[in-house]
């Protein structure tokens, strides 16, 4: 079959999904057309015409390996060109929501941009959100299947900056993820994610650890310190204002984690002499190479002079 | 991750019971790390830091340590410091200060191998896929075993650690469903051979609850060197423990352990006992680190660790002999 002219949204269903007429309405707003296709058949809603019915379109789902996913969406721009293919575990959902938000932001838009790229944009944008809710909203479903014998989500009580949180995280969830998602704490970056870069460095117990590779479900009832806990009120803690003072930085991403960990470095003994603070810095890289600035900074809230 | 299901043990007898088929969590330096890259995809955890195995003690003449004691624990303990500096030394040259915070003594026991082969889901790799091959072999090798590989697998073991504890004679105390038992360390880990996804002589219901170390003169007097690609925070390229006795300049008693060569750590009993009655010299640490690396096979990328390893171990008896390096 011929595909409408100008931008197009496919959406490839495991089944016919019910497209209802708000659907249809959003749609309209949008002025978009939107190819349903399901394995015997599909719909084409065009911006403003009644639907048409289509026969199957095996070439079409074959071009876009479409088929192992309850939604397989692609967004064409108006020469027909792939800008951005998406699967999803639910369909009609997905399908309304990127709708909704992309005619949303049409809507909003000034005058005099370009339309049909704004579209298309406005549709990839909305259409990626979707798809990562979608996915997200169906975890806890799998979580039921797999594993049967335990729990999905579980509770978990921590004192985070003196203050007493309760958080809803699966078992897998490390604490680095539970602090920035669950928490809004995203002064503990993620670097690596795996234990190497120190970006994630944060106390637990007073302790510096690596918050990617710590289980939120072994840390019951543990007292966490973020970047976020560290100043008094307007008050700097020494380490953050020797930060500052001694320009021990570039890009900063690597800096709350060097903070915390210079300050449990402190804590643990007063270094001998530069090359003792290096050593013990090791597990923060700073990839912009503040180090210098990073070491006199360590330096100056240790009194160990320059 | 993959999903799976937390389980937390209160005491150790409860662990027992329910670890068939459950991974082991304690400081999770490892295990969380090999879950997020889905290396081991373990359908239950069981949560063991909780778990009274913390204590480090001087005891019947040996240091004990419980398996969840943290390796900064360990390593900044006092006795360990200065009755067996060769293990404070090793755990320190490990890892990073956050690391060493959450890693355990009985984790790093039973740390996996860093070959990037085995880490990497899109490769061969028959220690995580029996059988399907290995594609370190012919790969890139620098930091591959060059000691006790086998067709099947020339993954290097990662720990220092351990090195220290073959030197040292340590004994690993293991809890299972009939009792306690010791076993030496040296014979805790498995060579490759046709099976090397079989690492560790242990059933699935047993936990290690301490480490012995005897302590003695020459444990006093071991050391350990480390040499790597970066100053800090590296695995090692060829490692040493080494521990030697030598009274008026002639050696009474040497042991000494290599890392970051071997498919476990490497100790041959043979190149110790030859040393017996000889100078404390470097001529005589050179012919028994010569005779430590004989059968070595270098891959490719490899073949220096030959050469490095011997000096790495000259170094190390040196070190520990008082002898001029």
């Amino acid at each position: 079959m011929e595909l409408p002219r100008g931008p197009c949204l496919l959406a490839f269903c495991a089944s016919q999904p019910r497209l209802e007429e708000a659907f249809r309405a959003e749609l309209r707003g949008l002025g978009a057309p939107l190819l349903a296709l399901w394995p015997s058949g599909g719909i084409l809603l065009g911006a403003d015409d009644e639907p048409i019915h289509v026969p199957p379109q095996p070439e079409l789902w074959r071009l876009h390996g479409a088929g192992s996913a309850a939604l397989t969406a692609v967004l064409l721009d108006d020469r027909h060109r792939v800008r951005l293919r998406r699967e999803a575990p639910e369909a009609e959902a997905t399908l309304l929501a990127a709708v909704r938000e992309a005619g949303r932001a049409v809507r909003s838009a000034p005058r005099g941009v370009g339309r049909r790229e704004l579209l298309v944009n406005s549709l990839a944008v909305a259409l990626g959100i979707a798809v990562l809710q979608a996915c997200a909203s169906s975890r806890p479903r799998l979580a039921t299947g797999v594993a049967s014998a335990g729990p999905g989500v579980i509770d978990v009580n921590l004192i985070v900056n003196g203050e007493k949180r309760t958080l809803s995280v699966e078992p897998r969830v490390v604490l680095l993820d539970a602090l920035r998602e669950n928490l809004g704490l995203t002064g503990a970056k993620k670097g690596c994610d795996m234990g190497q870069c120190g970006a994630c460095t944060v106390l637990v117990e007073g302790q510096r650890v690596n918050s990617c590779l710590k289980l939120v479900a072994q840390l019951e009832g543990a007292s966490v310190t973020t970047i976020e806990g560290l100043a008094r009120g307007a008050e700097l803690h020494p380490m953050q204002q020797a930060f500052l003072d001694e320009d021990a930085l570039q890009c900063g991403y690597c800096t709350p984690g060097q903070i915390l960990s210079a300050v449990a470095l402190l804590q643990e003994g007063k270094p001998a002499d530069d090359d003792e603070i290096r050593e013990r810095m090791s597990g923060n890289l700073c990839r912009c190479g503040a180090y210098p600035n990073i070491l006199a900074a360590i330096k100056s809230v240790a009194g160990m002079g320059h | 991750m993959r999903l799976f299901t937390f389980q937390r043990a209160a005491e150790v007898s409860e662990a027992i019971a329910a670890a068939p088929g459950a991974a082991f969590l304690a400081g999770g330096t490892n295990l969380v790390d090999l879950m997020k890259i889905e290396v081991l995809n373990p359908e239950r955890v069981l949560d063991i830091s909780r778990l009274q195995l913390r204590e480090i003690a001087v005891r019947d003449g040996g240091l004990q340590i419980g398996a969840l004691a943290s390796n900064t624990a360990v390593a900044e303990h006092e006795e360990v410091r200065r009755r067996a500096p060769a293990l404070s030394e090793a755990l320190l040259s490990g890892a990073s200060p956050q690391l060493r915070n959450s890693a355990t003594v009985g984790g790093n026991l039973m740390q996996r191998t860093r070959c990037a082969y085995y880490r990497d889901l899109a490769t061969r790799c028959n220690k995580r896929q029996p059988g399907t091959g290995c594609d370190a072999i012919g790969g890139w090798t620098r930091m591959h075993a060059i000691l006790g590989t086998s067709e099947s697998c020339i993954a290097a073991h990662p720990s220092d650690m351990c090195v220290a504890l073959y030197a040292l004679d340590a004994a690993v105390r293991v809890r299972g469903p009939s009792g306690e038992r010791e076993l030496p360390v040296s014979d805790l880990h498995l060579l490759p051979g046709d099976h090397p996804e079989m690492e560790f002589a242990l059933g699935p219901s047993d936990l290690i609850v301490s480490v012995r170390v005897p302590l003695n003169d020459l444990a006093a007097r071991s050391r350990y060197v480390k040499v790597r690609d970066r100053q800090s925070y590296a695995f090692a390229l060829a490692s040493c423990a080494a521990a030697v006795q030598a009274p008026g300049g002639v050696v009474r008693l040497a042991r000494f352990a290599l890392g970051g060569v071997g498919t476990k750590p490497w100790r041959v009993p043979q190149a110790e006992s030859w040393m017996q009655g000889r100078p404390a010299s470097r001529e005589t640490f050179t012919r028994a680190a010569e005779m430590a690396l004989q059968g070595a096979r270098p891959h490719r990328d490899n073949a220096f660790k030959v050469e490095l390893a011997k000096r790495t171990a000259v170094r190390a008896l040196m070190l520990s002999a008082g002898a001029q390096a």
